[in-house]
C-alpha cells in the first residue's frame, strides 16, 4: 500500500499484533442493539429538532424551546435491567409539555443503610404473617382497583454528548385498573402529557390487547396465581428468564413490582413474600425512609450490576408495607459515574389502596 | 458511504455502527482498561461521529480511520492524567490474575487472563501518545497513513511513535517476544471489514 508500512517487518507486525489478541471480543450479549437502538433515537431526535427549527410558520418561542433537544434518550444506572427499562420508557414518553415542570428536582440522595442478612428469614415471615392478616375486599364487577402513589427520581439526562444528573421531583401517582385489566386510567405528572392524565385502557394505541403477564398483572391474574411460595418462586423464575442482570436480581424486582403499584389478594401477598424469603443474596437494611419520609427497616437486594440496592420499605412495628426505592450502593465508572453512591434512583411510597366504583374516583369521594 | 455520512442519513449510521461498533469497542477498551468504560466510550464516539459529520472529508476510502480517531479522543477524556491509566490498567490487569476460575478452570481460560493482563501491563507502560499509537496499528491494524490520519499527525511522528513503543514494549517486560514465539491457540483476532490487509503478512490470512 505505502512505503511506510513495509518498514516495519512483517514478523515484528505479527507478533505485535498477538500481543492484543485476547483484547478483542463482541459487545455483551443486547448490548451491540442496545446501543444501536439508542443512537437511532438519538439521531431521530436531532432531526426532528433540526425540522422544527426550519419550520418557518412556528413562532419564534416554540422554535427555542425546541432547539434544545428534549431528553433524548434517559439512561439510568441500570439500563440493562427491565427496571431500568421501565424508568427509561417512562421518562422519554414524558418528554412532552407535561413534564416540563416535573424534570427539575435536584438528585434524591440518602444515607445508605447497613445491610445484614442477619434475620431476613425472620422479618419476611413476620411481613407475610402481616400481610395474610390484611384486609383485602372482594372487587366486583365494574369496580376498580385505585392506588396512589407518591414516586421521585433521578437518572442520568444525555442530550447530544453531554450527560447531567436529572430528577421528577416527587410527585402524585394516580392508578384505575379495572379487574381484568383491560379498562384504566393514569395520571402521573412525570408521563402524561395532560394534566387530565391518560387512558389505559385496552386495546392500546396500537390495536392491541396484550394478556396480562407476570410483569403486567391485571386483578384477575394475580387471583389466579398459586399461593405456594415454592411454586410461585419456579413460576417467577422460569417467566423471567434471561431478562435483567441476573436470574436472583430480575425474581426479586419481579416480586417488588407486584408489592408495589397492585393490589394482590391477601394469601398472595403473603406467599409473594414467603417466596423473596428463598432468594439468594436478600438482606435487611436496618434503616430506610420511603418517598414520604416514612422511616422503617427494609428488605433488599444488591444487583451486583448497576451497584444499586432495591429496598422494600416496612414499618418497623406493623410490618406494613409502605413503599420502595433504589439506593445506589456502589461506585459507577463511566458516565454511570454521575450516579454517586447514595443517590435515590427510584422511590415510590404507597399512599391508598382501594376499590373504587368508578374511574377518576377516589375513595374520599365515594364516601 | 461518505456522501451518505455527510448527508446525515441515519441508514448510513446503522450501517456505520453495525460494521464499526465492534472495533470501536475494543479500541477503547486498550485505551480504557476496562470493558464497562469502553462501551460508555463506543456509544459517546458514534454520537460524537454524528455530531461532527459535515468534517468528513468526501473523497476517500474506509470511515475506519476517522470513527477510531473520534474514538480515541473520546477514551483521552476517560484519564486526565496517565498516572490513572496506569493504575487503572494495572488493577484491571491483577483482576484478570486474580479472579478464581470456577469449574472450567481449564488451562485455554487461564491462559486468556495471562495474555489479556500481559496486553494491559504492555499498555500501562507507554505513554498516552504511544499507546494511542500502538492501539491503532497492532490492536486494530492501521497502517501508519490510516493512523495518521486517525489522530491528525505526520506519518513520520506516527513512525517514530510506533518505534519508540516497541522498544519500551521489549524493554519492559520482553512480552513480544515471549509471544511471538506461541503457537496460536485458537482463532484470535478477527479480520473482517476492511481491515488493511495491504500491510498484513501473507501467511496470516484470514484466520
Amino acid at each position: 500500500m505505502n512505503a511506510d508500512t513495509s518498514r516495519q517487518n512483517a514478523a515484528e507486525w505479527e507478533e505485535g499484533a498477538q500481543l492484543f489478541d485476547r483484547t478483542t471480543r463482541d459487545l455483551p450479549p443486547g448490548r451491540h442493539q442496545f446501543h444501536k437502538e439508542r443512537m437511532m433515537a438519538q439521531i431521530h431526535e436531532a432531526q426532528q429538532a433540526q425540522q422544527a427549527q426550519e419550520r418557518p410558520a412556528v413562532p419564534a418561542k416554540a422554535v427555542r424551546r425546541l432547539r434544545l433537544p428534549r431528553p433524548a434518550i434517559t439512561l439510568p444506572a441500570l439500563a440493562a435491567a427491565l427496571a431500568g427499562v421501565v424508568v427509561a420508557g417512562v421518562v422519554t414518553s414524558g418528554g412532552g409539555n407535561g413534564d416540563g415542570g416535573v424534570a427539575t428536582g435536584p438528585a434524591l440522595t440518602t444515607t445508605v443503610g447497613v445491610a445484614t442478612t442477619k434475620g431476613v428469614p425472620q422479618l419476611l415471615d413476620r411481613i407475610a404473617l402481616a400481610a395474610a392478616e390484611s384486609d383485602h375486599p372482594a372487587v366486583k364487577p365494574g369496580q376498580y382497583i385505585y392506588i396512589e402513589s407518591r414516586s421521585a427520581d433521578t437518572f442520568i439526562k444525555t442530550v447530544d454528548d453531554k450527560s447531567t444528573l436529572a430528577s421528577h421531583a416527587l410527585h402524585r401517582r394516580q392508578v384505575w385498573e379495572s379487574p381484568d385489566g383491560t379498562k384504566g386510567w393514569l395520571i402521573d405528572a412525570a408521563v402524561n402529557d395532560s394534566s387530565e392524565g391518560e387512558t389505559l385502557s385496552l386495546p392500546d394505541e396500537q390495536g392491541n390487547t396484550p394478556e396480562a403477564y407476570l410483569n403486567a398483572p391485571s386483578y384477575a391474574y394475580l387471583a389466579k396465581l398459586t399461593t405456594d411460595p415454592d411454586a410461585l418462586l419456579a413460576k417467577i423464575y422460569k417467566e423471567t428468564k434471561g431478562a435483567g442482570n441476573s436470574p436472583d436480581q430480575q425474581a426479586f424486582t419481579t416480586i417488588g413490582d407486584l408489592l408495589g403499584e397492585s393490589y394482590p389478594p391477601a394469601e398472595l401477598y403473603s406467599a409473594l413474600f414467603k417466596a423473596a424469603a428463598k432468594i439468594p443474596g436478600v438482606v435487611v437494611v436496618d434503616d430506610a425512609v420511603d418517598a414520604v419520609g416514612r422511616r422503617g427497616v427494609a428488605v433488599a437486594r444488591l444487583d451486583e450490576t448497576s451497584g444499586q440496592r432495591e429496598e422494600w420499605i416496612f414499618d418497623r412495628k406493623t410490618h406494613v408495607f409502605l413503599g420502595e426505592r433504589s439506593v445506589q450502593v456502589n461506585k459507577n465508572s463511566g458516565v454511570d459515574a454521575l450516579i454517586k453512591p447514595g443517590t435515590v434512583t427510584y422511590t415510590s411510597a404507597i399512599m391508598t389502596r382501594a376499590i373504587v366504583d368508578g374511574i377518576k374516583q377516589t375513595p374520599s369521594q365515594a364516601g | 458511504m461518505r456522501t451518505r455520512i455527510r448527508a446525515g442519513d441515519s441508514s448510513a449510521f446503522a450501517e456505520l455502527y453495525d460494521t464499526y461498533a465492534r472495533a470501536v469497542y475494543n479500541h477503547a477498551f486498550r485505551l480504557a482498561a476496562d470493558w464497562s468504560t469502553a462501551e460508555d466510550v463506543m456509544a459517546a464516539t458514534f454520537m460524537e461521529a454524528w455530531r461532527l459529520r459535515d468534517k468528513v472529508d468526501p473523497e476517500g476510502g474506509s470511515l475506519r480511520p476517522w470513527l477510531l480517531g473520534i474514538a480515541t479522543n473520546t477514551a483521552r477524556n476517560q484519564f486526565r492524567s496517565n498516572r490513572r491509566y496506569r493504575a487503572a490498567a494495572e488493577a484491571a490487569a491483577a483482576a484478570e490474575l486474580s479472579v478464581p476460575d470456577h469449574a472450567d478452570a481449564v488451562a485455554d481460560r487461564l491462559d486468556d487472563r495471562q495474555r489479556l493482563a500481559t496486553a494491559l501491563t504492555a499498555l500501562a507502560a507507554l505513554r498516552r501518545p504511544e499507546r494511542e499509537v500502538i492501539a491503532l496499528c497492532l490492536g486494530e491494524g492501521l497502517d501508519y497513513e490510516a493512523a495518521a490520519e486517525a489522530l491528525g499527525i505526520p506519518v513520520g511522528t506516527v513512525a517514530s511513535r510506533l518505534s519508540r513503543a516497541r522498544k519500551k514494549l521489549r524493554k519492559v517486560s520482553g512480552v513480544e517476544e515471549s509471544l511471538g514465539k506461541r503457537e496460536v491457540a485458537r482463532p484470535g483476532r478477527q479480520t473482517r471489514g476492511d481491515h488493511a490487509h495491504a500491510i498484513r503478512p501473507a501467511q496470516e490470512g484470514n484466520r
